[in-house]
């Protein structure tokens, strides 16, 4: 009961400071906004240039960078030149992409859940896309990365759709059942793909690479078909970042500022559906970039979500890039799989987040 | 009812009404014991080698041919006592939990206890070490689960909200290291490390089964003498203080109590997932409001529950070798999200 008349409480203040405040107009506030974080956003992009060039240079064989820029730019050939342009090229735009998508995803899971700890992972969207495409492997016998793209997809959506369906409650998410659902969902479908692992030694063999989210040898026709999709979640994301804003201030008090709260949280739900599932339709499950991205962001901007999800597009592609990096330098000459590495990373800070979030 | 109605406000009529729910809950203990013996029984004799009930149970003390004895004796024995020490220790390290954080959906899977568990048994198969000290390790993982979960979420008292958050971390960091383990390890101990994952009865011995079973009941007993703090303590943090209960001390003590009994459990089963979510539900939903005596239920229950859902595996499933942990999982989330779909928010046990 006291729970309850706080919860109550805190966004009805913050909506009277809020209403107090902004009597200004919307949209000089937000070019001041993005004025004052420029030194941020050149940071952000001159590391995220730093990740690009090291995921190009780095690996079993450090290929010097003079040799990268020659063989982006056509004029070197030789092995190294093939590494950087066949492997490393493909892998490090699929990077690029795929942490934009879930830095993104990440932060609008939050916005339209209001719980910082939501996460397309949370959401079971992982494990989903994990149970559909072993469970591919199991019938169809596949065994290539670029097969397991629309199951993954498929299990994905399921998965996500199932556990926002199960949250919904008087036609609107209820962010408590939708942290929760997603967590009973999750263990049933890891214990379920765990089962067919276990009866079938084969889809353990295949799968389990497969699973521990990875970039590696991935061909950029693994992007292609997705692509489309991403850049529509891209939009829809971006489109409803403004209302966002006024989520975050309760939904009460958002209904009476005129904004659609059920619509836009339909909106942004389709939207997380799209990013995440076509990341983990390329990459496998990589944890925690969705999670840490807009913490990073919002510990250094604040958190307008008209800045953060821009911010997320950067820090995103820098997490996992970085992730990916440090993977490829810790047991050289084998690599470390890039969603082992973030989950390592990331299970702190979720721990470090939980302990700040709940007081 | 009627009885109450008429005389509403006279105290012998209202102290009367504690004593059917206390009889159901006895009768519903004699019933769970019944049904307990009942499948022990039948693992017993539906093994490969089928065997009538006599020859089963005097094989069990000893007596009897000695091929009967020794395949009841040495493999399907253990693999039931397994199965009832490993339920019950689930069922009631999963009731304490819930009543502690106060939400239904509180339990040693949530937390991570069970991903601890299979952290530490899976990391002594990737050092090779004997068959034997895996459930060792399966206990220390579960300990170590809860440290780190101690370590994150002590700040000046323990809160609620706070210990689930912090045990889902710890459950994500050390399900991380097990899928680094299970992605590194050569195929064939892939599989044995998966098996630890999901949890499984199969090929449990007596050394293994003894030392957890002594342990399991050493803590049931302690859960049973807190059990007065812990009714105290489910009236509100508020009001046990304001009772002279150092909460955050109880807290830590019922906490340790059930962290060790989840572990316990682990050790012998591998972390089989829904048994603690759900056993201490569907007691709630027979027998009512928790007391002394549904906590002893709550125990039966899990044992029954294992106990079946390993009878199933066993003999209903035409797959071979399936973990017991994936029907478990199978028949919990159903119920589990009917329950989620028919209560709006966690249950308030003040109320209760």
């Amino acid at each position: 009961m006291h729970t309850q008349l706080t919860n109550l409480g805190v966004p009805n203040l913050i909506c009277r400071l809020v209403s107090t405040n902004s009597s200004g107009a919307p949209v000089r506030g937000l070019r001041l906004e993005l004025l004052r974080r420029i030194p941020f956003f050149a940071v952000g992009v001159a590391a995220l240039a730093l990740c690009v060039a090291l995921s190009l240079a780095m690996g079993a064989r450090p290929v010097p960078l003079s040799t990268v820029i020659g063989a982006l730019f056509g004029d070197a050939t030789g092995s190294d030149a093939v590494a950087v342009t066949g492997l490393r090229l493909p892998r490090t735009v699929i990077g690029l992409a795929i942490g934009a998508a879930l830095g993104v995803a990440g932060a609008v899971a939050q916005g339209i859940t209001r719980n910082p700890l939501a996460s397309p992972t949370t959401l079971g969207i992982n494990a989903g896309a994990g149970f559909a495409v072993v469970v591919a492997i199991f019938a169809l016998h596949l065994t290539q990365p670029v097969e397991y793209v629309w199951f993954a997809f498929a299990g994905a959506t399921g998965a996500a759709l199932f556990a926002q369906a199960l949250a919904r409650r008087g036609g609107d998410l209820d962010p408590v059942r939708l942290a929760l659902g997603g967590t009973v969902l999750q263990m049933v479908l890891l214990s379920w793909t765990a089962a067919l692992m276990l009866i079938s030694q084969r889809t353990l063999d295949e799968a389990r690479f497969w699973l521990a989210g990875s970039m590696a040898g991935r061909p950029l026709d693994v992007l292609w078909p997705v692509l489309p999709m991403l850049v529509i979640g891209l939009v829809l994301a971006f489109a409803v970042s403004p209302a966002l804003n006024a989520l975050a201030i309760g939904d009460d008090s958002a209904q009476a500022l005129g904004v659609p709260v059920s619509r836009i949280r339909l909106a942004g739900g389709i939207a997380v559906i799209l990013l995440a599932g076509s990341a983990v339709a390329v990459a496998g499950p990589v944890a925690f970039i969705g999670l840490a991205a807009p913490h990073i962001v919002r510990a250094l901007v604040g958190s307008d979500h008209r800045v953060l999800l821009p911010g997320c597009l950067v820090v995103g592609p820098l997490l996992l890039l970085a992730a990916d990096v440090l993977g490829r330098l810790v047991i050289r000459p084998s690599e470390l799989e890039v969603g082992i590495v973030t989950a390592f990373l990331g299970a702190p800070l979720l721990a470090l987040l939980a302990r700040k979030v709940a007081r | 009812m009627t009885d109450t109605l008429r005389t509403a406000p006279s105290a012998p009529a209202l102290r009367k009404n504690p004593v059917t729910p206390a009889r159901r809950t006895a009768l519903l203990c004699a019933v769970a014991v019944v049904v307990l013996f009942v499948l022990a029984t039948f693992s017993l004799t539906h093994s490969d080698i089928p065997m009538s009930v006599s020859v089963a149970l005097r094989a069990l003390v000893g007596s009897g041919d000695g091929g009967s004895v020794l395949v009841v004796q040495e493999f399907l024995a253990p693999r039931v006592a397994a199965g009832i020490v490993a339920g019950a220790g689930l069922g009631v390290a999963g009731s304490l939990l819930q009543r502690l954080f106060r939400n239904p959906l509180a339990s040693p899977d949530v937390m991570g206890i069970t991903g601890g568990a299979s952290f530490g048994a899976v990391s002594l198969l990737a050092v090779g070490a004997s068959q034997l000290l895996i459930p060792l390790g399966a206990l220390a993982g579960g300990l170590l689960a809860a440290l780190l979960l101690g370590v994150f979420a002590w700040r000046s008292g323990l809160s609620v909200t706070r210990l689930v958050l912090v045990g889902l971390a710890v459950q994500a960091g050390l399900a991380a290291a097990v899928n680094f383990m299970v992605v590194r390890f050569p195929a064939e101990l892939a599989g044995s490390a998966l098996q630890w994952t999901t949890g499984s009865l199969y090929g449990r011995t007596w050394t293994e089964v003894w030392a957890a079973a002594g342990a399991t009941l050493v803590f049931l007993a302690v859960a049973f003498c807190l059990h007065r703090r812990l009714a105290v303590l489910d009236l509100g943090d508020e009001s046990a203080g304001a009772l002279g209960m150092n909460t955050s001390v109880v807290r830590l003590q019922l906490l340790v109590t059930a962290i060790v009994l989840a572990s316990l459990a682990a050790s012998v089963s591998g972390p089989v997932g829904f048994v603690a979510l759900a056993v201490p539900h569907l007691v709630r939903f027979v027998a009512g409001p928790p007391t002394l005596g549904t906590l002893a239920l709550t125990g039966l229950t899990g044992a029954v529950l294992l106990l079946a859902s390993d009878l199933v595996v066993q003999h209903l499933l035409p797959v071979e070798g399936l973990p017991v942990g994936a029907v478990t999982a199978t028949l919990g989330a159903p119920f589990l999200l009917a329950l989620m779909i028919r209560q709006g928010r966690p249950v308030d046990r003040s109320t209760a």
